[in-house]
């Protein structure tokens, strides 16, 4: 990913409200780390388990915040009991920033990421939770405020698969 | 020691506290004891410490309590790990340790009846005042004097296989009932609102 889309995606974030992240680091799009980590608005927050990094934000959310967490499509398959549990059921927003590994548009798609990849839409189709695929720059930052705006008129997580440019 | 006993003191020291309970008896107890607009009912087990950290960091100035289960918290002992690393100061655990999943009806051992001990577990993740408790006095000399306190605390409370919480009213609040008064409470007290609700 250009360190251009890097800083358009945290822009947007900023932009849409988003100042509370909890993250499980991956490869895709983890330039975004280090421009969170400085931006004195946003605060982040490692987790040791994406099923962690969900509640931990679905209780900052409650508190107040809005809140994003930043993963890997693997961590959907770790996740998805807390998405359920407290993300759909007690009807939580919380925003989903995946790096899409193994989907027809990951760059560096092979047999270690496609069965992962292949799954990823199916489940968060079967949990309920909206999704939106970005495979480039092309208004970006109205994706993002799109998906803040609907997740908190559903009250319920809602996930944005980066592919594509944001893969290279 | 029996939890009823120890939620009952407690429940008598909750001011403005807020309050995460996880599924367990606890939280039948818990519900039955305080009707306080602080309290959140989570619905499942592994999922109250996560939400009582992410309402401790998003607000530092508020005490926050999470009243757990163990076998709760062996579902997600990564909680230990983090916790033990963030160290909000605003944040208590309690964590009543049955050594049963008494939920289940037939009361199989925990990990803790074995070998398991929770408090070297959060001393090992870096919880250095991690703490177990045996009886009700130590309840009453650490549990309940902690409040006042301004440090993260961690306790592992021991106690007996109950049964009081099925003998006792089941709360009948919806989890989405409970989610917006616990909101509404905190923006009064607060005084600001909170984002999610937005406007209709």
């Amino acid at each position: 990913m250009t360190d251009e889309l890097a800083n358009r995606i945290v822009q947007g974030l900023k932009d849409a409200g988003i100042n509370f992240v909890t993250y499980l680091p991956e490869t895709r799009l983890s330039q975004i780390l280090p421009l969170i980590r400085d931006d004195p608005e946003m605060e982040l927050i490692a987790a040791a388990s994406e099923q962690e990094a969900v509640t931990i934000a679905a209780g900052a959310t409650l508190g107040g915040k809005q809140a994003a967490v930043y993963m890997e499509n693997t961590g959907i398959y770790v996740s998805s009991y807390s998405l359920l549990a407290v993300g759909k059921q007690l009807g939580v927003p919380i925003l989903l920033v995946i790096g899409f590994l193994g989907g027809i548009a990951d760059q560096r798609n092979s047999f270690l990421y496609a069965t992962i990849g292949n799954h990823t839409i199916p489940i968060l189709q079967g949990l309920g939770i909206e999704h939106m695929l970005l495979e480039d720059g092309d208004r970006l930052e109205i994706k993002i405020k799109d998906a803040v705006r609907g997740m908190n008129a559903l009250r319920a997580p809602f996930a944005l698969l980066f592919a594509g440019e944001f893969s290279l | 020691m029996i939890r009823y006993q120890c939620l009952e003191l407690l429940a008598a020291n909750i001011t403005d506290q807020l309050l995460v309970t996880s599924q367990s008896g606890q939280r039948i107890e818990w519900s039955h004891l305080s009707k306080h607009e602080g309290n959140l009912l989570v619905g499942m087990m592994g999922c109250a410490i996560g939400v009582g950290m992410g309402l401790a960091l998003a607000l530092p100035h508020r005490k926050v309590i999470v009243l757990d289960s163990d076998g709760s918290v062996l579902l997600s002992l990564f909680n230990l790990a983090t916790l033990g690393n963030l160290q909000p100061k605003n944040l208590m655990v309690y964590v009543f340790d049955n050594g049963v999943y008494s939920g289940s009806r037939i009361s199989y051992a925990t990990a803790t009846a074995g070998n398991t001990d929770l408090e070297a577990m959060a001393k090992g993740a870096g919880i250095k005042s991690a703490r177990t408790i045996r009886d009700i006095e130590d309840f009453k000399k650490h549990g309940i004097d902690a409040l006042a306190e301004s440090e993260l605390a961690f306790f592992v409370c021991k106690v007996e296989e109950s049964l009081m919480h099925r003998e006792i009213p089941r709360p009948n609040t919806d989890l989405a009932e409970n989610k917006y008064t616990f909101v509404r409470y905190l923006e009064r007290t607060e005084k600001k609102t909170i984002p999610f609700i937005g406007r209709g």
